[in-house]
């Protein structure tokens, strides 16, 4: 093959990814490119195998040294393991993500040092002690069936392996060293690539008595501007920015200032614009707000306790601190539910997350002093926190797209088998991390928490051809989380029998003969899950939880999959990410369309014109008008029923985005409302759309050009043109069908 | 009528309610410059050729005058003679708009320029460096080509205005911006400049309405007078639009100079066309050029942005939103 300039490779490559709309097919064109050029920014550098990236690697100080000995002893063995051809599985996106973000560089030149499939081998071998595990290991991730999160593939194998996701911090205690103290744990935390979940609970509220100095406190919103600070100074040695998520319980006395510290107007001395939030609302306050009664609010150096109980030993509390009558004030519960709408409407942010579900149904609840005061910064793990002990989750994803078998049914034997595969290596991940604060490293020991989820769930309803509000759908979906929870459950089994279970195991409700589908009437049914729970009677567990439904936004772009169990958001898109812009689309509905000899210009237009929703656009069948309706099109309270569904199997909880493109207060709070109702314990953001759009440059005919006269007659087209909003829908207004043109009238 | 000279002060009945909406739907898009995060940007312009330092340079000079031309435009035209209140209502909202933009480039200005002096010649710009002096020229003419006119009382006064309305929307907010918004989406296409980038989606987002809105004056001044769009008229307005396509050209000739990978000023010519056809083709004036969209990344432009939360601010959100809590409403 003759060799091609480089900058012409680049440029092929930009232009075959900006057609990757034209034809889903260029996507792999110009991931071939890209592979090329990346063997042969490597190869500059002397690599070519993989034991050469590995000495490379280790020559620049990357690698560890037994890995860098591992390799080298069984070099031949572990080149052999990387198929030719392996490449071709990334789409492009997935791909480029890789190179930007994940392969190795020299420090100085920066010149990759190790191809994509280099890189996820030597991810296996860091997890890994014989060259059949590095195998088994690789064989998922190379064959896009299963990832690990990003830390463990930004990590394994380095010299500081810290492979966790999240961890989660207690609130700090309230006094001005522990809120100190607090800054620089987020800080080492977030240095090495995990995301912080952390709570405020248990820190004075505005107005309250500083005994030290006769003043009065400030509140929480100083503390946390300088929180904010602090996160955007960590920048994750440039790979992606730090973020934290701060919890606050609904009736802790500064929410209404917790609830506009994401707010783009007012004083900016009281915002935090890098900080996300998420409430911690207790079943009392959702009960009040039906019931439209008062809620009290209270400052927590008056009711410390308060932050440490749930469930009824909470209200009991609760009530009596409001007879007492220690509360700073009382608002009615809808006006503050309200507000809490409000905020999520306006800024996507402060999540909708249950005290009371978290905690009941948690493993780790067993004995009244483990509490969880909080969940993560994508709202999926639900771990007990104290002052002395930081909760750590170690996550990876399977995608269930790559566990589809002849595109008909999912290959389910297959699906247990990677199940259990993951878990291993999960379990592994504990042992094997660095952890940058001793509070995180007791934790992780102790509990040995991990958080097994899915992604491509969209992927595989798009095949088997299940709209997602379709019976099918919520009977696969709710099946497929059992599956993995029997497999998952049953290999910690086999891990305690052969490692031991974890150092709290008698703390926890499995030691008690409860798994968590028994919280559920009805979910654990099947006979399964008594042979399951005999034999954890007799081995234990390894891990105190194991399945987290994570947002997988990078994975599953590396995959080329859609994210977790969301539903297409469009199915035309764009990806913004640190390395530029992506066009993505849905090649499922392309595959279609092609097949019908629909995939015409015109057609790619008006669907870029109705920003990537087929409903409106004519010449679509009805069969693939519902199969591909995006998350906008959805009733997201089947979003809701499906997360529902599959709740019991799901130990901790999962990354639920819900979507509303215009939201009022009203709908808001019906979904939430209902959200609790069905025993969620978490949300995530609720997504939104722009009120106002961009004028359209690349599609032919905007609103009024077909329907303008041929010159400057003086003859009048469309006098008053819809709402901004309502641009895209005026799109019907052309000549092909003026009956549904109501702009002209 | 719309153009009718006086202080129109009724808002009930509403002559013109797609006015009124433009207005509203502005302000739940309300964005601040303290959410754009430059100085991430900074590092990438470190490592620039030194051909694209030159075009960045140029293009924050054009930045730091052009929407401060376009506000005082709006204050000392348009407000005076478009007499609807509701009009006047979203022409107020787009002045706090542009002051807003105006703020955005200062700010771009003092972070991509830590030289004092440098930013003192970047403002200069305007006098001294060709390829912006003659656009600031071509827009200052438009300004005074009807700053005597107190009242639109005759049709030839009327056109008149409609000239400078439409040389505002369709030449410097519909052709200059969008021209230079290009140079920052090829910027991103390549990953680089993301901070620039994102505050460039808002201030394009808000100057699409601008645009949007005058069209939609030009429409309704079409449906109420129709006699004013004559052949002279259309004559006019081609013949502006392609003069602002030539003063565009030179400037890109001056930005790209020998050209780039994927930007050489050829491909910018073909832009301009293109855009400017389309702006043809909304005032219902025959197309000019027939050019094609030479710039693939420019599709990205068109579609709905999935922002990745780790990575950028999600500007999506709406500001004002409204209704009580209730239980019983469908999602």
């Amino acid at each position: 093959m003759t060799t091609i300039v480089e900058g012409d490779r680049r440029l092929a490559i930009e232009e075959a990814a900006a057609r990757v709309i034209t034809d889903p097919a260029n996507s792999r064109v110009a991931a071939r490119l890209l592979a090329e050029e990346i063997a042969a920014e490597a190869a500059s550098c002397g690599v070519r195998s993989f034991s050469e990236s590995v000495a490379a690697t280790h020559a620049a100080g990357l690698v560890q040294d037994e890995l860098a000995a591992f390799v080298a002893a069984h070099a031949a063995e572990l080149d052999a393991l990387v198929p030719a051809d392996a490449d071709d599985r990334f789409e492009y996106f997935g791909l480029r993500t890789v190179y930007d973000r994940y392969l190795l560089r020299h420090p100085e030149t920066r010149a990759v040092l190790e191809r994509p499939q280099h890189f996820l081998l030597r991810v296996a071998c860091g997890l890994s002690a014989t060259v059949a595990e590095a195998a088994e290991l690789y064989a998922l991730m190379s064959t896009l069936s299963y990832l690990p999160s990003s830390p463990t593939l930004f990590n394994s194998g380095a010299r500081r392996p810290q492979l966790s996701s999240c961890f989660l911090l207690d609130s700090p205690r309230d006094e001005l060293e522990a809120i100190y103290d607090r800054y620089g744990q987020v800080a080492r935390l977030s240095k090495y690539a995990g995301g912080i979940g952390i709570a405020w609970t248990r820190v004075r509220s505005r107005g309250s008595l500083i005994r030290g100095t006769n003043g009065h406190s400030n509140g929480i919103v100083p503390w946390l501007r300088t929180l904010d600070s602090s996160v955007a100074a960590v920048n994750q040695g440039g790979r992606r920015k730090g973020a934290a998520c701060v919890y606050l319980e609904t009736w802790h006395a500064d929410i209404e200032e917790f609830l506009e510290l994401r707010d783009n107007t007012g004083e900016d001395a009281r915002r935090t614009h890098n900080l996300n939030l998420a409430n911690w609302v207790p079943d009392e306050f959702m009960r009040r707000v039906e019931a439209d009664e008062m809620w009290s609010l209270f400052d927590p150096k008056d009711v410390p306790d308060l932050t440490d109980l749930y469930g009824e030993a909470f209200e009991r509390a609760y009530r009596a601190y409001e007879e007492q009558g220690r509360q700073v004030r009382r608002v009615p519960a809808r006006t503050l539910y309200g507000r809490m709408m409000r905020t999520l409407a306006q800024t996507g942010n402060g999540w909708m997350t249950f005290k009371d579900a978290a905690n009941r149904t948690s493993n780790q609840t067993a004995r009244p002093e483990n509490v969880i005061h909080l969940s993560n910064l994508c709202t999926e793990i639900l771990e007990v926190t104290s002052d002395a002990e930081t909760a750590v989750c170690n996550l990876g994803s399977v995608n269930l797209a790559a566990h589809l078998r002849d595109g008909a049914e999912l290959d389910w034997e297959r699906l247990r088998a990677t199940v259990r595969t993951a878990v291993r290596f999960l379990d592994r991940t504990i042992d094997l991390g660095f952890y940058p604060t001793p509070e995180a490293e007791a934790a992780n020991r102790r509990w040995r928490p991990i958080g097994l989820g899915v992604m491509g769930l969209a992927d595989v309803f798009f095949t088997l051809r299940l709209p997602f509000d379709s019976p099918q759908a919520l009977e696969l979906s709710t099946r497929i989380a059992e599956e993995i929870a029997l497999a998952a459950y049953d290999t910690s089994a086999d891990l305690a029998a052969e490692r031991g279970r974890h150092p709290s195991y008698a703390d926890t409700r499995a030691a008690g003969g409860v798994l968590h589908p028994d919280h559920y009437a009805g979910a654990a049914a099947s006979p399964r899950w008594d042979a399951l729970r005999e034999k954890i009677a007799t081995t234990g567990l390894r891990n105190s939880l194991m399945i987290a439904i994570a947002p997988t936004a990078t994975i599953a772009s590396i995959a080329g999959c859609y994210e977790c169990i969301e539903p297409q958001v469009s199915n035309v898109f764009k990806r913004e990410t640190l390395s530029g812009e992506f066009l993505q689309v849905n090649r499922y509905l392309v595959a279609d369309l092609q097949a019908r000899g629909l995939w015409t210009q015109e057609m790619r237009d008006a669907i870029k014109r109705a920003d990537g929703s087929i409903q409106d656009v004519p010449g679509v069948p009805d069969d693939l008008r519902s199969l591909y309706r995006t998350a906008w099109e959805l009733p997201q309270k089947a979003l809701i029923d499906l997360a529902a569904a599959r709740q019991p199997y799901i130990d901790q909880s999962q990354s639920l985005n819900l979507f509303m493109a215009s939201p009022t207060i009203g709908k808001l709070s019906s979904m939430y409302a209902y959200a609790w109702k069905k025993g969620l314990k978490t949300t995530y953001y609720l997504r939104s759309r722009p009120a106002t759009r961009i004028a359209q440059t690349t599609v032919a005919g905007s609103a009024a050009f077909t329907a303008a006269p041929a010159a400057g007659t003086g003859a009048v087209p469309a006098p008053a043109l819809p709402a901004a909003e309502e641009a895209a829908a005026a799109i019907a207004c052309s000549l092909e069908n003026p009956e549904v043109c109501e702009a002209c009238q | 009528m719309l153009l009718d000279p006086g202080m129109d002060l009724t808002l009930r009945p509403m002559r013109y309610p797609d006015f009124y909406e433009r207005y509203r739907a502005a302000i739940r898009n309300t964005w601040t410059v303290e959410e754009v995060d430059l100085h991430s940007d900074l590092a990438d312009l470190a490592r620039m050729t030194p051909q694209e330092r030159h075009l960045i340079n140029r293009l924050v000079a054009f930045f730091a005058t052009g929407d401060s031309i376009v506000a005082n435009n709006l204050v000392l035209n348009l407000y005076q003679h478009v007499n609807a209140p509701e009009a006047r209502l979203y022409l107020s909202r787009q002045l706090f708009e542009e002051a807003v933009h105006v703020q955005f480039y200062l700010t771009l200005l003092d972070t991509y320029l830590p030289d004092p002096d440098e930013r003192v010649k970047a403002f200069a710009a305007i006098e001294h460096i060709p390829s912006i002096r003659d656009k600031a020229e071509f827009c200052f003419r438009w300004i005074d080509s009807i700053n005597g006119l107190r009242q639109l009382e005759t049709a030839a006064e009327r056109r008149q205005f409609l000239l400078n309305l439409i040389c505002f929307a369709a030449c410097i907010e519909g052709l200059f911006f969008y021209g230079a918004f290009a140079y920052v989406y090829w910027f991103r296409s390549r990953g680089l400049l993301g901070g620039l980038a994102t505050g460039t989606n808002w201030v394009f987002r808000d100057e699409s309405m601008h645009m949007e809105f005058a069209f939609s004056v030009v429409d309704t001044v079409r449906a109420e007078e129709p006699e004013l769009f004559d052949d002279a008229l259309a004559e006019q307005v081609t013949a502006m639009l392609e003069e602002a396509v030539a003063a565009e050209l030179a400037f890109a000739r001056d930005l790209c100079g020998d050209g780039m990978p994927g930007m050489t000023a050829e491909q910018m010519r073909e832009y301009l066309e293109y855009v400017a056809d389309q702006r043809l083709a909304r005032l219902g004036l025959p197309t000019r050029y027939g050019t094609a969209n030479p710039f693939a990344f420019m599709e990205l432009q068109d579609v709905q942005e999935l922002a990745n939360f780790f990575e950028r601010r999600v500007s999506a959100y709406q500001v004002a939103v409204e209704g009580n809590v209730s239980f019983d409403e469908t999602f």
